[in-house]
């Protein structure tokens, strides 16, 4: 199917000069950690924890209403580190999923209402269904599509997903315009 | 999008018969033909391990039983373990030597079960050396498979014998001179080596002796109350049937089942159609021809809504993969015949090749790119071929065939940032192409709903693509550098949602 | 039924001023409110304990069950020490105990009594009216339960880090009671 275009309202969002929007009732915690590779949407209600340690996305990744991402924590001897969380390129984070994971690939389709636990490893190429909730420490491997509670492999994402991921978050930025003022 | 949450709207028809969207089909470059999942060879490429992504030499997985020696599953929710540190006090706490430990145990996440629970002893070092269980049964089974391997082995050399006998047909050079090292053997009085595996006489098996007592049931089977907390699921049962535990207690961790990389095989011509890298790690391909990048992509744009008998307006958006210009046509149905899995029509498949304008040139050797394939290739025949099938789907609407064609240009990668606008001109028919960027075209159709459907009923409809398709296997040198033009036909199948209304 | 916040920070808590706190709400001292979590006090006052750490999207609510709406007494709803409601948490529990956890995405009714040592993994739907027994851990899909050995470790680690950074980047409510 192809894609529609999907309007915002110009106050509501910031464009940034490498082409990044993000709304304006996101909750961006220490932003000066955080980095937004480039072209990137934030949907609004989105929290990113920055403070917590630093968040760093790639280009054209969709970070949908009302996500979490947040760096997740290790327990050392000593004490509680909280390690950046890095998301590659192309990636969908669907509405209200929480993210705690450690690294998420590239190409990476994230449905909604999922919780991807602490110190999950996200490899390129895969996709988490809608409603999947992940244990902790979970390696997810390249090309798989996970679902349920706990997260399992349910089958094979396409071989050509990392072209479909590219094709799907290009044309939504692209379909993601201001609203014309009549 | 489509393609990843398995929204299966538009369906091409693969050379086997069955409908598959584009995601799910490949395209041999050799046979010129799209296949699909169910008529290419599965092969196995290399085994991993999928939690510490590493690979697994197949030997060593197979003495394995394919299963990782590191990573454990947790045997009560069946997913992976981790390993946690803690620290234990000093064995004598009276000793101002002794320092804390540091120990390391397993720890389900999920289910939070951990090997203290069964008592398993925490490790000191924290990549291994958990305790392995033997399993009790492991001599008599070992002795049944080393007796099975002894028969099997046998009637290997007696079928082996017999096809000696039979082979009459050639005298070969040494037959007729008489100078095999048989023959030699025999006159001098030697027997023939036996066969180095057949040396060990497995000893012969004893049968199973089936036993008439019977343990007795307990009385305080039916008085005692069930603690469901400490008893094992049947599942947690049988993922480990050596032992079967039946109590909570008793469940330990399992080594976790590898996975598998494959590599897909044309079983016509018996090129690989896909062949991933073999780090688990990567997402490329060595080998990757997908339909995708070969066949124009068709998506729906907008259809109206569909009413009984009334023409509706749908809007396609062809998509060209492929570096090379290409003409798209749309026929009716009825031009591509189906291939009949009758085998007294074998002969229909070689009519089928006519429709073709210019003729396959046949598999030359010389034209494959992968020299290593040509020695396989050479000496293996395809397993077995699938036999087309028929084609079930019902079709609900009426196309009106455009009589025009429309030309797709060349997939530009740098068009996306150059904006100068195109060169292109085309003579479109305003009616037919309603939108045009690089290497994309939406398309305008009328369709009609049939009258004999229902209220609601899935509308479907079909037609033929038929496309240029530019065969970029690279020529031999004699032969001018011109690539091969043909044509190819694919039959698409369109969902388009309910029928809204009726001709009433 | 107040309409007006009543918010008592007892000294020692660090509650970031995006939380939202509705209703008459104490919060015990060492408890930590990340940004954007909800606690809301609809149907009585809501004491937190000690040392509890609420992170965000989470949603305490004190909602009354709908068999007992005309009683005339308020009910109070006591949270106890050492609990853990993690992100996008929503709990109506009617009591809930000491050294919980609760992960992300869960729901518990507001018929469940939650005692001590109990973990509510992610994503599972707790509403059938019960008294949890100590030291259950309740995980997947089907809220399979299973019995631990002891309760589950205390995150004074992650507090102690959390107390330390938090105040660099977040305004705090200043907590206006002593004890």
């Amino acid at each position: 199917m192809e894609m529609r275009d999907v309007t915002y309202n110009k106050n509501d969002y910031v464009e940034t000069a490498s082409g990044n929007k993000v709304s304006k009732q996101t909750v961006l915690c220490g932003s000066q950690n955080i980095v937004l590779q480039g072209r990137v949407i934030v949907q609004p209600e989105a929290i990113i924890r920055g403070d917590l340690a630093n968040v760093k996305t790639g280009r054209y990744c969709i970070i949908s209403k009302e996500a979490v991402i947040r760096p997740p924590y290790k327990k050392f001897s000593k004490g509680v580190a909280f390690f950046p969380l890095t998301m590659g390129d192309n990636v969908y984070v669907g509405e209200k999923s929480i993210i705690n994971a450690a690294v998420v690939g590239s190409y990476v389709y994230i449905g909604k209402n999922c919780v991807i636990g602490r110190r999950c490893i996200l490899k390129d190429c895969c996709i988490i269904e809608d409603n999947t909730i992940l244990a902790p420490e979970t390696v997810v491997p390249p090309f798989t599509r996970y679902s349920g509670n706990p997260g399992v492999q349910i089958g094979q994402a396409p071989e050509c997903q990392m072209d479909f991921m590219v094709d799907f978050t290009r044309s939504y930025y692209q379909h993601f315009v201001p609203a014309k003022l009549i | 999008m489509a393609y990843i949450i398995e929204q299966e709207v538009v369906k091409y028809v693969c050379t086997c018969g069955l409908l598959k969207p584009i995601s799910k089909l490949y395209f041999c470059r050799y046979c010129l033909e799209v296949r699909c999942g169910f008529c290419v060879c599965h092969e196995v490429d290399s085994h991993f391990c999928e939690k510490c992504l590493e690979n697994m030499p197949s030997a060593e997985a197979r003495l394995k039983k394919n299963r990782c020696g590191n990573c454990l599953i947790c045997p009560s929710c069946l997913l992976h373990l981790s390993v946690r540190a803690a620290t234990v006090g000093p064995k004598n706490p009276e000793d101002p030597k002794a320092t804390p430990r540091k120990v390391v145990y397993l720890h389900c996440l999920m289910c939070r079960w951990s090997s203290r629970d069964v008592g398993i002893p925490d490790q000191i070092a924290a990549t291994g050396g958990w305790p392995e269980r033997e399993n009790v049964y492991n001599v008599r089974l070992s002795e049944i498979i080393e007796w099975y391997k002894s028969v099997v082995l046998l009637e290997k050399q007696q079928k082996l014998e017999k096809d000696k006998k039979k082979q009459r047909k050639y005298m070969s050079f040494t037959d007729k001179t008489g100078l095999t090292a048989e023959m030699i053997r025999k006159r001098i009085g030697l027997t023939e080596p036996p066969n180095p595996l057949l040396k060990t006489k497995a000893k012969p098996l004893e049968g199973a002796i089936a036993k008439e007592d019977v343990e007795e049931l307990p009385d305080n089977i039916f008085t005692q109350p069930i603690k469901l907390n400490e008893i094992t699921t049947v599942q947690q049962r049988l993922l480990q049937p050596e032992w079967q535990p039946v109590t909570v207690d008793k469940l330990f961790p399992i080594h976790k089942h590898l996975s598998v990389k494959q590599s897909l095989r044309c079983r016509s011509c018996e090129h690989n159609v896909s062949k991933p890298e073999f780090n688990p790690n990567s997402v490329r391909f060595k080998i990757q021809l997908f339909a995708y990048y070969h066949i124009p992509e068709i998506r729906i744009v907008t259809v109206e809504p569909l009413r009984a008998g009334q023409p509706a307006e749908l809007l396609l958006k062809f998509i060209n993969p492929t570096q090379h210009q290409t003409v798209v046509t749309i026929l009716d149905l009825s031009s591509m015949p189906e291939l009949i899995q009758d085998d007294k029509c074998s002969a229909d498949t070689s009519t089928d090749d006519e429709l073709k304008p210019i003729e396959k040139e046949p598999l030359s050797l010389s034209l494959t790119q992968s020299a290593s394939l040509l020695h396989t290739t050479l000496s293996r025949q395809p397993s077995f071929t699938i036999k087309p099938r028929q084609t079930k789907q019902q079709v609900g609407a009426d196309i009106e065939i455009p009589a025009a064609n429309f030309v797709l240009p060349p997939r530009d990668d740098a068009a996306e940032f150059d904006d100068s606008g195109e060169n292109y001109n085309f003579n479109d028919d305003p009616r037919l192409v309603k939108w045009r960027k690089s290497n994309k075209a939406v398309i305008k159709l009328q369709i009609t709903p049939s009258t004999d459907l229902n209220l609601g009923d899935q509308v479907v409809v079909g037609f033929v693509m038929q496309h240029i398709y530019t065969n970029t296997i690279a020529t031999s040198v004699e032969k001018d550098k011109e690539p091969q033009k043909c044509q190819h036909k694919i039959r698409v199948f369109l969902s388009l949602g309910n029928l809204l209304g009726s001709s009433e | 039924m107040t309409s007006r916040n009543n918010i008592k920070i007892i000294a020692g808590a660090i509650v970031c001023h995006e939380a939202k706190l509705r209703g008459d709400v104490t919060i015990g001292a060492g408890t930590i409110m990340h940004p954007c979590a909800f606690v809301n006090a609809e149907a009585g006052p809501i004491i937190i304990g000690e040392k509890c750490l609420v992170e965000e999207q989470s949603k305490i609510t004190h909602r009354v069950p709908f068999d007992r709406v005309e009683q005339k007494n308020v009910p109070v709803l006591i949270i106890g020490s050492n609990n853990v409601f993690e992100v996008g948490c929503n709990v109506e529990a009617c009591r809930i105990g000491d050294n919980n956890i609760f992960e992300s995405k869960c729901f518990v009714g507001n018929k469940v009594t939650v005692t001590n040592g109990c973990i509510i993994g992610a994503g599972c739907y707790i509403t059938e009216e019960q008294v949890l027994p100590e030291n259950t851990i309740i995980y997947g899909e089907n809220c399979l339960q299973r019995e631990a050995l002891c309760g589950p470790g205390q995150q004074t680690l992650q507090m102690d880090t959390l107390s330390k950074m938090l105040p660099n980047y977040h305004r705090i409510r200043k907590p206006n009671l002593k004890s």
